[in-house]
């Protein structure tokens, strides 16, 4: 048993040391390649890398040690261990390597200022004119995120169960049920609202409708991790207790998990539809209606003072949300 | 008279090196107030859970009544439940409910679980769980919520929710640990009283030997998952006192 696990965590170990070379060398070439150093070629970067995986795996002083095997490495300060010198490496290549890739240019940043001045000062000069339009497109994205929200709840409600570790009994039945909630729902979740926005404006077309479908996917998985979460962190006594009365699963459910959940649960409500209101916005761009829709249009139309308009509408509505969702939250947290 | 629990040969290993009982026979008679004596981690709330199957013994029986309980599952081990009443070191009720409805939750086990949405509906049972809680001395606190009671009235709440159980056998972790000692007391004197004149029997884990002595029939003591003693309150001496808690203990007197 001793034995296997050492040979295991070996190879743990040397995976990590050839991946890091694989990286280190990889960046290393990018760089020289870039001044014309050199020129590159598969077969050099490969050959380097594992030889020098190999080199510091051989040590047992490297960072794959490090990670897998750290009781058999003395404590020593960090500048004088080949591990710590390969994390101060990796953090300065990859800092290196991400400013050239971004194109970094503060110059850019300071000179070029005066291109996006005739908008800017158009942006907080916004035109009053068109207030109603837009305080109703405004109150077309509350609405959806409103329903958006409210539709999510009981869905998450249920799955949420299901995705807790402590309530699914540990046999293949209940381990299987918990993975699969928990896959689907993580990636729904991944999946940006932007793109289910775009998948319901071709499915049910563009408008409201199909931005509350996508915030609906996005807020139900997003809600059925953060309820499952607060499920697992649950008091186990009282579930203990409802047991030992004979009570059946649901009984169990009903009386041990939902009076401690249901206050953090309403606070994450809260706080999700604060989100959905600010995620609207943005579902609206690609055509999910509301003030979203309306931004792109006036954006597009470069009529900059509407644009401005709205604007300080959507931050007007979210500085509310916000004050509003976080007095909520700090009550109910605390009862 | 009749033995109530029987226990053979009862084992349970965590894993491979933590063997928590270790062949445990133990054999209680109906009406007994069984303290169980011994450290913390020799196996006393494994045990105690075992006998209703909140943790699955690895091997060995139970009888409870002459069925064992190791056989059954599902409803029959529900039903079985019901029976035995259990009481925690922590009380485990649900603090954002009423006194009254952590109450009324010790009778889940007789309800469907449609009528458990619901169980103010029943009127015979709401007077019996006030009936209960006036027993306890808590019949003014119905309403009010757990969490703005003190720890010895929400053991009693404990109490008078493992009543509406109609149980034949109590189970109390360690029910007087977090309680200051006057409390303990009281919380072990409602406890005798179930075992006098509902003739309940009880099985309660506890570490002060004077409460031991006050209310117990008999002691067993449990030193690493194994039984090492079993008798009378009275026979257990500063030696057998030092045996099973180890050399270095001294007996604390709480009164």
């Amino acid at each position: 048993m001793k034995k296997q696990y050492n040979t295991l965590s070996l190879i743990k170990a040397f995976i990590i040391d050839l991946l890091i070379w694989l990286y280190l060398v990889g960046t290393g070439f990018y760089l020289l390649e870039q001044l014309n150093v050199v020129e590159y070629k598969f077969s050099y970067f490969l050959i380097t890398s594992v030889v020098l995986g190999i080199i510091t795996f051989v040590t047992q002083n490297s960072l794959g040690h490090k990670g897998f095997r750290s009781k058999k490495i003395k404590k020593r300060r960090w500048y004088k261990t080949l591990w710590g010198w390969e994390i101060f490496i990796l953090i300065a290549i990859t800092f290196v390597v991400g400013w050239d890739i971004v194109e970094v240019n503060p110059i850019k940043l300071i000179a070029k200022f005066k291109n996006s001045k005739v908008i800017i000062s158009q942006l907080f000069n916004p035109n009053f004119d068109n207030l109603l339009k837009m305080l109703s497109a405004l109150s077309e994205t509350i609405y959806l995120a409103l329903l958006a929200t409210v539709f999510a709840i009981p869905l998450a409600f249920i799955f949420s169960f299901f995705a807790a570790r402590n309530l699914m009994p540990k046999n293949l039945l209940g381990n299987t049920v918990y993975i699969i909630v928990r896959t689907v729902a993580t990636i729904v979740r991944s999946i940006e609202a932007l793109v289910w926005a775009i998948i319901f404006c071709v499915w049910v077309g563009i408008g409201p409708f199909a931005g509350m479908l996508a915030l609906l996917f996005h807020s139900m998985a997003a809600l059925t991790k953060l309820y499952s979460e607060q499920i697992e962190n649950i008091d186990s006594g009282p579930i203990e207790a409802m047991k030992s009365t004979g009570a059946n699963t649901l009984q169990v459910w009903i009386y041990a998990v939902i009076p401690q959940i249901i206050s953090p649960y309403l606070a994450f409500t809260m706080y999700r539809w604060d989100i959905n209101v600010r995620m609207a916005t943005i579902v609206g761009f690609v055509g999910g209606g509301g003030i979203g829709l309306a931004l792109k249009q006036e954006q597009q139309l470069l009529h900059w003072r509407n644009v401005g308009l709205i604007m300080w509408l959507i931050a007007l509505v979210v500085w509310i949300m916000d004050m509003v969702s976080g007095k909520v939250r700090e009550k109910l947290v605390k009862h | 008279m009749e033995n109530i629990l029987t226990l053979e040969k009862l084992n349970k290993f965590y894993d491979e090196d933590t063997h928590a009982i270790n062949d445990v026979d133990l054999e209680v008679k109906e009406g007994d107030f069984l303290i169980l004596l011994g450290l913390s981690g020799s196996g006393k709330s494994t045990l105690l859970r075992c006998i209703n199957r909140l943790i699955e013994p690895t091997s060995g029986k139970i009888y409870f009544e002459g069925t064992n309980v190791c056989d059954l599952g599902g409803t029959p081990l529900r039903h079985a439940r019901r029976e035995i009443g259990m009481i925690f070191q922590q009380f485990n009720l649900i603090k954002n409910l009423t006194v009254l409805t952590n109450a009324l939750s010790g009778r889940l086990g007789y309800f469907s679980t449609i009528k458990s949405l619901f169980p103010r509906l029943d009127n015979e049972l709401v007077a019996q769980a006030k009936k209960n809680l006036k027993r306890v001395g808590l019949e003014e606190f119905a309403n009010q919520k757990v969490k703005n009671l003190s720890g010895g009235q929400q053991q009693r709440v404990a109490i008078a929710r493992v009543l509406m159980q109609n149980p034949k056998l109590i189970l109390a972790d360690e029910p007087v640990a977090s309680l200051d000692p006057a409390t303990a007391d009281s919380v072990m004197r409602y406890l005798g009283n179930l075992n006098k004149n509902d003739n309940i029997t009880i099985i309660c884990s506890l570490h002060f030997l004077s409460l031991a002595r006050k209310y117990g029939t008999r002691v067993v003591a449990l030193k690493g998952g194994k039984l090492m003693f079993d008798g009378e309150p009275t026979e257990i001496d500063e030696q057998k006192f030092k045996d099973i808690y180890g050399q270095d203990a001294e007996e604390v007197d709480i009164k």
